[in-house]
């Protein structure tokens, strides 16, 4: 397969699932502001810009509810937006559409066009929990109609590894997101607060939060067959972290991205699958209580740069003939 | 006849389905046919023609308006027919020009340049023709087969003689709406088109890929890998692009999945660099390589030309032959099959006026209403003055541009051109179309039966590019009467 | 005079660049002369170079580099040897280039090109040359070099590309403008002219200033040649007011700076860059083979059997 087209089917896969672990995140983000005490709005979606390393971009000035839903939902200048995601990721799948089934282009351009069509931001203020639930069903609804249309080659391994690696990313993203809003309601060190008795016991609230992050990651009901009715934060970081059989957990993503980088590689090793595999048993034999006290942040950044490491490792492997960088004329005399 | 002719006029002019005694002999089947469908039928299968177009997505893009805009090109229900001893006329016709032509250009960039030391063309008009390329000078194309792909528009005069209107060398596109007709008539029309022993059109790509694999250089080995290589999906032709890579299952490349590496062209794909041997390009010479065109083009593949001089890769169709299909030098072609085949022309050219010629010039400027005059270096029907059209003002401006530059310019009689009977609402009414046959080079030339009928849509104007508001018909040439067989069947072998 | 040149162009990029692509003319061509006795292209990182003879004759080395690499040093080594010339062209009135066989047969250089189109005032001060010239073809010519040769040396007051009209307003220039420059006003006035590409001993362009030595550094140069029928073409070097004779070596023709420009190529990467052209020439102690044309090029062949 073309290098480029390999390329452009990965990052359809990567933008889609972005877009929907964007609304995921940004809906979890404002049940918690529903159950939270006034004025802790700003903060909140200060936090989720910093996870989403979209601080930045949205600039300095007071960070308003309002305005960051927009910039995170519906802003074109912002390229981490829900939007922005959708209009690359059917750039990319536009440029594949030879390559991939009708009824996958179709439904992203479908969801594309909604998008532009309809008047999103009264509607982000109107009823911003069905907007978000539409566009993650949206999404989830390509994945769908890709998984039933197209043959398991490489066309579909490079969208599947796209998809898992962004996945995996998010949902360290997702656990850090919620932990760092929790820190000032527990009004210390996030050591202090989530380690330890502190989370152990933890309050009402808190309860609703985890509570929120599980189901913000289609884990909730898995969760509460497996741990019953007890909400114990290291619990809900171990099972997204940790659960091989969860759909959206870390180690599940890694371990499908594994699947699908060795039959692109023919089963040999190559430097993208020992990165992952490193990343993959890093994880594995963790002790989660053992990560509340080296710093949970700090330890869900590790992981996210370590799957940025085997991205960079793909991107080599099988997208390395692409130049980088413009190209440039020279004359002299 | 039914309504559908009811006040059908031919006005004098000479008409491809009607002659002054009634309908000619190989149209009765199909108005026969046609007779038999209520104005309700017709909707219902233009219906079914609409939606055929517009789930395949044939559209083309139109410039000159603000932004493109995306349009499909209108196929009408009643296809054109052309007779098998008149199809034979314009096969050989063809074949001798597209001959002709891929010799002067092979002689020019990679030869003696005869035809110029001996005068045939002038050396001069060669040297200023915009499409003439320095660039590709030393570069030789197996077989000679420089016009891969050509496309020879043809018209009738008011005596229905066929007559060359000009020649498109560079990257003729239409043949996907070949395609398209024929697979969209066979639904609309079945009956019809199973009663006429239709000669069939479906082996183009095929033998568009046995072509480009005969071009591929000696260095290619057995089995010569082909590519098409696209501008990219902001093109307007990408649909024909990707159309033509998936008939003949070749991959469809941007230059940038290019690269050359001691003068070897390759593909980056997943698993590496892949060697290429043909390349089909439809990018404009200028963006081709920018190292030796246009340096700002990042379209191109760097290197390229290097590539196709050391022999490596075959560039089809070849840098350059803009040369050819320049208007001006079209007044020569005639010369050039005389000779280099050493034949007379089966075809004729249009009359044509070549305006840097002083008497020529002063003749054209007194009856300048009367004529046309095209830019030489424009296709597409774009910056025409077509005078009995023209208000007294247009006339004037083109005055003095040919006055200011008389070698921008040809002047040619006005050729009244046949007209075919065409859905306009719902009756048929003359409309004037020309005919536009696509050759193929390789070893040696093949012309596809048939080609794009080209259909001026507007009451009266002799316009007929897509660009202008133009439609199409699908063109039916029919089986010799004798024994049913297919005659393509001998030259292509048809892949499973 | 026999001459040893070394062109080298060295490139050092701010990062990795990679898929450099080249052309290199800078090969001194053999004609009636000059005799071409030896001629290298190496380059760094090594690379494939391939050759051939364009549309005009001149020698282009090509090369690429895909590959990472943050630097690429090109050489050219020649070994030439020049003979001085007759230019004693006969007079002929100017109405002589009206005839439509030579016109034609040189329309390329009388057209305007891309770096030769000039507007009013270059039209103007070739007219005025024409007119002080009187009729005689080859005074006319000469008077256009003397106009040209007026103008300033300066070294980086312009870059390859300024307008040529713009180069008669600022009444200086380098050896390109100056060549553009003339071979405007030559077509202007109907007279076909072409530019030429090529090294001239001891004078350096870069100060314009002439050192007598045995090897020297200089620039690239450009002069150009004037049609003259029935005759040939007369070479004239604007920048110097001189003769172009045996301190002056060919590498090509063309109608202006991009038909015969020594270096052009694309790569990708980072654009920073620092770039190093240097031109060595140095004189070789040597008999002198005789006088140019007729006997060099016939010792010449001599020397080959």
């Amino acid at each position: 397969m073309l290098a480029r087209l390999a390329e452009n089917l990965f990052w359809a896969g990567r933008y889609v699932e972005r877009a929907e672990d964007t609304a995921r995140m940004v809906d979890v983000t404002y049940h918690t502001l529903l159950e939270s005490p006034q004025g802790r709005g700003s903060q909140s979606w200060e936090q989720l810009l910093e996870v989403l390393h979209l601080q930045e971009l949205y600039g300095d000035g007071p960070i308003e509810p309002e305005r960051a839903v927009e910039f995170l939902v519906i802003d074109r200048d912002n390229p981490g937006s829900i939007a922005a995601c959708i209009t690359r990721a059917r750039e990319n799948v536009r440029s594949v559409r030879e390559l991939v089934s009708s009824e996958l282009w179709e439904s992203i351009n479908d969801l594309h066009l909604t998008l532009r069509s309809r008047d999103m931001r009264q509607e982000l203020l109107d009823q911003p929990f069905q907007l978000l639930r539409w566009i993650r069903r949206d999404c989830m609804t390509i994945y769908g109609v890709a998984s039933e249309t197209m043959p398991r080659d490489d066309v579909w391994r490079f969208m599947a590894l796209g998809r898992l690696l962004e996945r995996a990313e998010m949902t360290c993203r997702l656990i850090d997101v919620r932990y760092g809003q929790l820190e000032p309601v527990l009004g210390a060190s996030p050591r202090a607060a989530v380690g330890g008795e502190a989370a152990m016991g933890a309050g009402r609230t808190d309860f609703h939060h985890w509570t929120s992050v599980l189901k913000s990651a289609s884990a909730l009901e898995a969760y509460r067959r497996r741990y019953r009715s007890s909400m114990d934060p290291a619990d809900v970081v171990e099972f997204l972290l940790l659960e091989p059989d969860l759909p959206r957990s870390v180690v599940f993503c890694l371990a499908g991205a594994m699947h699908q980088l060795e039959a692109l590689s023919g089963g040999a090793p190559s430097p993208a699958t020992r990165r992952l595999g490193r990343a993959t048993s890093s994880l594995q034999y963790r002790d989660v209580t053992d990560l509340f006290d080296v710093g949970l942040h700090e330890f869900l950044d590790g992981v996210q740069d370590q799957v940025g490491e085997v991205a960079d490792a793909v991107a080599a492997e099988f997208f390395r003939h692409q130049p980088t960088g413009a190209m440039h004329a020279i004359a002299t005399g | 006849m039914g309504d559908l002719f009811s006040d059908y006029e031919l006005d004098g002019f000479f008409d491809e389905v009607f002659e002054a005694t009634g309908v000619r002999p190989h149209y009765r089947g199909v108005l026969e046919r046609l007779r038999y469908l209520s104005s309700d039928d017709l909707e219902r299968r233009e219906a079914i023609r609409d939606g055929i177009f517009r789930s395949a997505g044939i559209t083309f893009t139109v410039y000159g308006d603000d932004d493109g805009i995306e349009r499909t090109f209108p196929m009408d229900l009643l296809p054109r027919l052309i007779p098998a001893n008149e199809w034979d006329i314009i096969e050989r016709g063809v074949v001798q020009r597209v001959t002709a032509l891929n010799r002067f250009l092979e002689d020019l960039y990679a030869g003696e340049q005869a035809a110029v030391h001996d005068g045939v063309v002038p050396r001069w008009l060669v040297h200023t023709a915009e499409g003439f390329r320095r660039e590709a000078f030393g570069i030789a194309v197996p077989h000679a087969a420089r016009c891969l792909v050509s496309g020879v528009d043809l018209v009738r005069d008011h005596r229905g003689t066929y007559c060359v209107l000009e020649d498109n060398l560079r990257n003729p596109s239409g043949i996907s709406y070949v395609l398209e007709n024929r697979a969209a008539m066979t639904r609309v029309l079945p009956v019809a088109f199973a009663e006429q022993r239709v000669r069939p059109v479906d082996h183009y790509g095929p033998m568009l890929l046995r072509a480009l694999r005969s071009v591929a250089p000696p260095s290619a080995g057995e089995n010569p890998l082909a590519v098409v290589l696209t501008p990219g999906v902001y093109n307007s032709a990408y649909f024909e692009h990707a159309f033509l890579a998936r008939q003949m299952g070749i991959q469809l490349v941007e230059g940038r999945d290019l690269v050359v590496d001691e003068h070897v062209v390759y593909m980056r794909t997943t698993k590496g660099l892949e060697r290429v041997d043909v390349i089909y390009r439809r990018i404009d010479d200028d963006f081709l390589d920018p190292v030796v065109f246009r340096p700002d083009s990042a379209l191109g593949v760097p290197g390229l030309l290097s590539a196709a001089r050391a022999g490596n890769v075959t560039i089809a169709n070849a840098v350059g032959n803009g040369v050819a299909d320049d208007k001006a030098l079209y007044a020569y072609v005639p010369d050039m099959i005389r000779f280099y085949l050493g034949e007379e022309p089966i075809l004729p050219n249009v009359q044509t006026y070549l305006l840097w010629d002083d008497e020529q010039r002063a003749a054209v400027l007194d009856r300048l209403g009367e004529l046309v005059v095209k830019p030489v270096a424009e296709s597409g029907g774009y910056g025409m003055l077509i005078g009995p059209h023209a208000s007294d003002e247009e006339v004037e401006t083109f005055r003095s541009r040919v006055t200011e530059d008389p070698r921008g310019y040809i002047a040619q009689e006005i050729v009244a051109l046949s007209r075919h009977p065409t859905l306009i609402g719902d009756r048929m009414e003359g409309r004037h179309i020309d005919l536009r046959p696509f050759a193929i080079s390789g070893e040696q030339v093949e012309v596809i039966p048939g080609g794009l009928t080209r259909v001026a849509l507007t009451r009266g104007s002799l316009v007929v590019n897509s660009s202008q508001g133009g439609g199409s018909k699908d063109t039916w040439v029919l089986q010799a009467e004798g024994p049913a067989k297919d005659p393509d069947a001998s030259t292509v072998e048809r892949e499973v | 005079m026999r001459l040893d040149i070394r062109y080298t162009t060295r490139f050092r990029y701010a990062g990795q660049v990679t898929e450099s692509q080249n052309e290199l003319r800078a090969c001194p061509t053999t004609d009636d002369h000059q005799w071409l006795v030896h001629y290298d292209v190496t380059t760094f990182p090594t690379s494939r170079v391939q050759s051939y003879l364009d549309h005009w004759g001149t020698r282009v080395d090509t090369f690429g580099v895909r590959l990472p690499h943050d630097r690429l040093e090109v050489v050219a080594s020649a070994t030439v040897e020049t003979g001085s010339r007759s230019q004693d062209p006969p007079s002929m009135p100017l109405a002589a280039y009206d005839q439509t066989r030579f016109r034609d047969a040189h329309l390329e250089f009388l057209q305007t090109s891309g770096h030769v189109a000039w507007g009013d005032p270059v039209a103007a001060a070739a007219a005025e040359c024409a007119v002080r010239a009187g009729d005689d073809a080859i005074d006319v010519i000469m008077a256009v070099q003397e106009s040209v040769a007026g103008l300033e040396f300066r070294a980086g007051t312009t870059q390859v590309g300024t307008p040529v009209d713009d180069v008669l307003a600022a009444g200086a220039g380098v050896c390109q403008d100056f060549a553009h420059l003339a071979i405007a006003m030559y077509r202007h006035l109907g007279i076909p002219a072409r530019y030429v590409s090529g090294y001239l001993f001891t004078v350096d362009d870069a100060t314009g200033e002439d050192r007598a030595a045995d090897e020297v550094e200089v620039e690239t140069h450009a002069w150009i040649e004037a049609a003259i029928p029935g005759w040939g073409w007369l070479a004239l070097d604007p920048t110097n007011a001189q003769e172009v004779g045996e301190r002056h070596v060919t590498i090509g023709r063309g109608r202006d700076y991009d038909d015969v420009s020594p270096f052009r190529g694309v790569f990708t990467g980072r654009q920073d860059h620092e770039l190093d052209v240097a031109v060595t020439m140095r004189r070789l102690a040597l008999e002198p083979l005789g006088d140019i044309p007729g006997g060099f090029m016939r010792q010449v062949a001599q020397q080959q059997q």
